[in-house]
């Protein structure tokens, strides 16, 4: 056995220079350390989990990524492997005397995503090396470090690779490591620090550890609060308190009917906390208790919501992209029959169509995409589709075709059927409509139904679809509104004939909205479009309405609405003049930095409160000379095509669509939020006698 | 009577340990307090009116402490800063029975031993210097202006680490705040994350 011993002992010397790899496991005073591998062998450029499993002595206690009030995070630094950040277990909380500390007693096993190199020969091995190095506190603190490694065959193909024995243990430790939350997460600032929020119910113990030192106080106590609608957790802060617009991530842990279970949280404290109706706002009724507590569970902060999508609804009747609908609808109605019915069909398609797009929403939320109010006109094949729609619609009313009863039939084989079909689809097309036109309520409850449970965002677009469908749907019902409408005559058709002319400036509209989005290109390719659509429908119109004809124009509509599928969009250009500058948030930090007093305009070309609210204020020599004494710089962003960075900047005030205009006064820790309508005197004041915000903690 | 509840309730807030704990900040006068001395005197702030103050929160066997100490950083600085006139105090805060805690004479024989060179050691075995001003870690120092606010609170430089290797490195932020003071100028980085072991309060 000795001699055995004494050969072996030279060889494992000499090991690091013969190129074999480190032992897998190590132990030091205080903590067993011991690298496991998902994988028994590897492909080259194969990417797996090692797991370094810390058994520390007991009554001692490792560190997590941010320690606390003191101690030090346990690093790996990897050689031969590229690396990801280590993935960290839920810590505990250890406190001695006034200090705490975030880490570890017992076991815990930090994880890591390797890559194997690409390079790596088949046949040959992998052999990634670990230096680790950690403190390991009872009360006396030791640094302790070892070196590891792993050695594994290389196999040519990753089908081939085999999982280690341990795989099964590695999966099970993955779970212990927080996942992201599947709930939103309200931030604002309160009183000493910040509140975190959600609609949970049934939590009765909640903890948050910031992932960065400062953030908050890491010994102070958290005080929940906890009812039928939610819960909230206010954390006093640390020496580095979040700041406006800035993140706190980290790990939150509740109590709850589940039991325990930590969850990764990333939130942002919204640059206008404080200022205004915002997201973060809208979910303090839900955490303040109500007067009703006999209303179902979970319904307290919706129902405000619910109302001001009610009211956005509404608003939208009044928009020129939704009114011509309406008015047309409703002298269908004083021609023909059965009211109720026809307006239950067109609330239907209302309803269906919002249902729809909540739908959508849903399905890309999950996706985990970045959306907005608005975000399909992001898409210029939408806008030239809907320009092409609007465009049928206005050659319907000119009295180029007519199907069925007229408007109802445009724009599609399926809203051609009399009737309630008919009805159904005009409402469709009402909601389709109306989505570029973002009412002032809208705003906040979006940003609301955007941050919420897939039900609740549903009961918010129903909500809004509800409140475009009201009038409509009180005219069928309720006879008597019917006599304050003019009487049936000849005066119609000139009337809906004059109607033509809002479609086909909407049509314009939307052909500037794509020259921003697709260039000169797109815009010819949509002229295109429409003069064989118009083409076609002559066609038809001349031949009597033949057989032939309606062939020929719907082969037209739809030559026409396949060669959308040509469109390509172009690369951003921020229309700036010679006073504005490009959006960025490195220029805003900067202009900041320099003291100096920022007005921030996020637009979109689809936008028209953007557009009317720079004709009408912005724009208006008044205001510019305002912005020129007071030395104001003024950045323009522009989200005509969705823009990550600025649906970032949206939803920290939140909103989830244009437009957002915001002022910085000098050396302000926070902006001021203006309303989403301008006037010149508004922004003048603003800019003029504008006192610092206070700062948000 | 509401009034009544409200105090007691604020004043129930206030004997938090936490609030405790966070009572000197940046900007603000630093709190006022009166300590014995390794050399069995008793020093008051006050008493250095119109110089820099440093506090250094220390535990010799801290191995934070030793890299510091054991690199001679610590003393340069402490040499450096009585050649400006600064007024450097090391404070120990271990209790009776924790690593760190030593009596008046071993803490003088201490720093002969390692050549430190601070202009005073406070004794503070009760922790209440150290949870006046909040310290948390050893090192963990504070920089005091001559009109008594704090300039600084943090740890001595930016890698926490118990490596000597990493001092070169890494940014003195000490060193730094007592060059913006002496200056005149408002010190860039005035809080920052202290570094090291927990002191070592009787809990």
């Amino acid at each position: 056995m000795l001699p055995i011993l004494r050969l072996a002992l030279p060889a494992l010397l000499a090991a690091p220079l013969l190129g074999l790899a480190a032992p897998p496991e190590a132990s030091t005073e205080h903590v067993q350390l011991r690298l496991v591998s998902s994988q028994a062998s590897v492909a080259p450029g194969q990417r797996f989990t090692v797991a370094l499993e810390q058994t520390i002595k007991p009554h001692w206690h490792t560190y997590w990524l941010n320690p606390g009030d003191s101690g030090q995070a346990t690093t790996i630094d990897w050689s031969g492997a590229q690396a990801g950040a280590i993935q960290w277990p839920t810590p505990s909380i250890q406190a001695i005397g006034p200090i705490v500390n975030y880490g570890y007693e017992g076991r815990a096993a930090l994880l890591v995503e390797l890559t194997v190199p690409p390079d790596a020969k088949p046949g040959g091995r992998f052999q990634p090396g670990a230096e680790v190095k950690w403190l390991v506190c009872k009360d006396v603190c030791i640094p302790e470090q070892a070196s590891l490694g792993l050695d594994l065959p290389v196999v040519a193909q990753a089908a081939d690779a085999k999982a280690g024995p341990d795989a099964a243990q590695l999966d099970e430790w993955r779970r212990a490591i927080p996942a992201p939350a599947p709930f939103a997460v309200q931030i604002k600032p309160a009183a000493q620090g910040v509140q975190l929020s959600g609609t949970a119910t049934g939590i009765s113990k909640a903890y948050f550890f910031a992932d960065t030192w400062g953030a908050v106080a890491h010994s102070a106590p958290q005080a929940l609060k906890a009812d039928g609608a939610g819960w909230a957790l206010e954390i006093p802060a640390g020496d580095e308190p979040v700041a406006a617009g800035k993140p706190l991530s980290g790990v939150l842990v509740l109590t709850g009917p589940a039991g325990e279970q930590a969850w990764a949280v990333a939130t942002t404290m919204p640059a206008g906390a404080g200022k205004g109706p915002g997201a973060a706002d809208l979910s303090a009724p839900a955490a303040a208790p109500t007067a009703e507590p006999a209303a179902a569970p979970g319904d307290l902060g919706l129902l405000p919501a619910l109302a001001l999508a009610l009211v956005g609804g509404l608003i939208l009747n009044l928009m020129p992209c939704v009114f011509p609908v309406l008015s047309i609808k409703a002298l269908a109605l004083v021609r023909e029959g059965n009211h109720k019915a026809e307006g239950l069909a067109y609330t239907a398609g209302v309803l269906g169509s919002f249902a729809a797009l909540a739908a959508v929403l849903i399905a890309l939320r999950a996706g985990g995409q970045q959306v907005g109010w608005g975000f399909q006109f992001h898409s210029p094949v939408f806008v030239l589709v809907v320009a092409y729609l609007l465009f049928l619609v206005g050659l319907s009313l000119s009295g180029l075709f007519e199907i069925g009863g007229g408007f109802t039939g445009v724009g599609s084989s399926l809203a051609a059927k009399q009737g309630l079909a008919g009805s159904f689809f005009t409402g469709v097309l009402a909601a389709v409509v109306a989505t570029p036109c973002t009412a002032p309520f809208m705003g906040a409850a979006l940003a609301f139904a955007l941050s919420q449970p897939a039900a609740v965002m549903l009961a918010v677009f129903l909500a809004l679809g509800l409140g475009l469908a009201l009038p409509f749907l009180v005219l069928a019902f309720w006879p008597a509104a019917q006599r304050w409408l003019p009487r049936p005559g000849a005066w119609m058709d000139r009337f809906k004939q004059a109607l033509a002319f809002p479609m086909y400036a909407a049509v314009v509209w939307l052909l500037w909205v794509l020259a921003q989005q697709a260039g000169p290109d797109g815009v010819a390719l949509a002229l295109g479009g429409l003069v064989l659509i118009a083409f076609g429908l002559w066609w038809r119109h001349a031949s009597g309405a033949s057989a032939v004809g309606t062939v020929a124009a719907v082969a037209c509509v739809v030559l026409a609405l396949g060669g959308s599928a040509w469109i390509k969009p172009v690369e951003a250009d921020v229309r700036a003049g010679s006073s504005t500058e490009a959006y960025s948030a490195e220029r805003l930090a900067d202009l900041r930095a320099q003291k100096k007093p920022v007005f921030v305009n996020l637009t979109a070309a689809w936008c028209i409160s953007c557009l009317v609210n720079e004709r009408v204020a912005l724009s208006r020599p008044e205001v510019k000379e305002a912005f020129t004494k007071a030395g104001v710089a003024y950045l323009k962003g522009d989200w005509t095509r969705e823009d990550p960075k600025i649906t970032e900047v949206l939803k920290a005030h939140g909103r989830s669509g244009v437009p957002l205009y915001l002022y910085y006064a000098p050396g302000a820790t926070e902006a001021q939020v203006l309303p989403q309508i301008l006037t010149p005197g508004l922004v003048i004041e603003a800019v003029s006698t504008s006192p610092a915000p206070r700062s948000s903690t | 009577m509401m009034k009544l509840l409200r105090r007691t309730l604020i004043a129930a807030a206030a004997a938090t340990p936490w609030l405790a704990l966070a009572a000197a900040n940046v900007d603000a006068p630093a709190p006022a307090f009166t300590a014995a001395t390794a050399d069995g005197k008793t020093v008051n702030l006050a008493d250095f009116k119109g110089k820099t103050v440093v506090l250094e929160w220390t535990n010799a066997d801290c191995p934070f402490v030793r890299k510091h100490y054991g690199s001679g950083n610590m003393q340069s600085q402490q040499k450096a800063a009585a050649a400006q006139g600064v007024v450097w105090l090391q404070v120990i805060s271990s209790a009776p029975g924790q690593q760190g805690f030593v009596d008046g004479a071993t803490a003088q024989k201490l720093n002969a031993d390692r050549g430190a060179a601070p202009s005073a050691t406070l004794l503070d075995p009760k922790g209440d210097l150290g949870r006046l001003y909040g310290a948390q870690t050893t090192p963990h120092l504070f920089v005091i202006k001559g009109d008594g606010t704090l300039a600084y609170k943090g740890g001595i430089d930016s890698i926490a680490s118990s490596n000597q290797g990493d001092i070169a490195k890494a940014e003195p932020y000490v060193t730094e705040a007592l060059a913006a003071v002496a200056a005149g100028r408002k010190v860039e980085k005035a809080s920052t994350r202290p570094y090291g072991c927990s002191v070592k309060y009787a809990s």
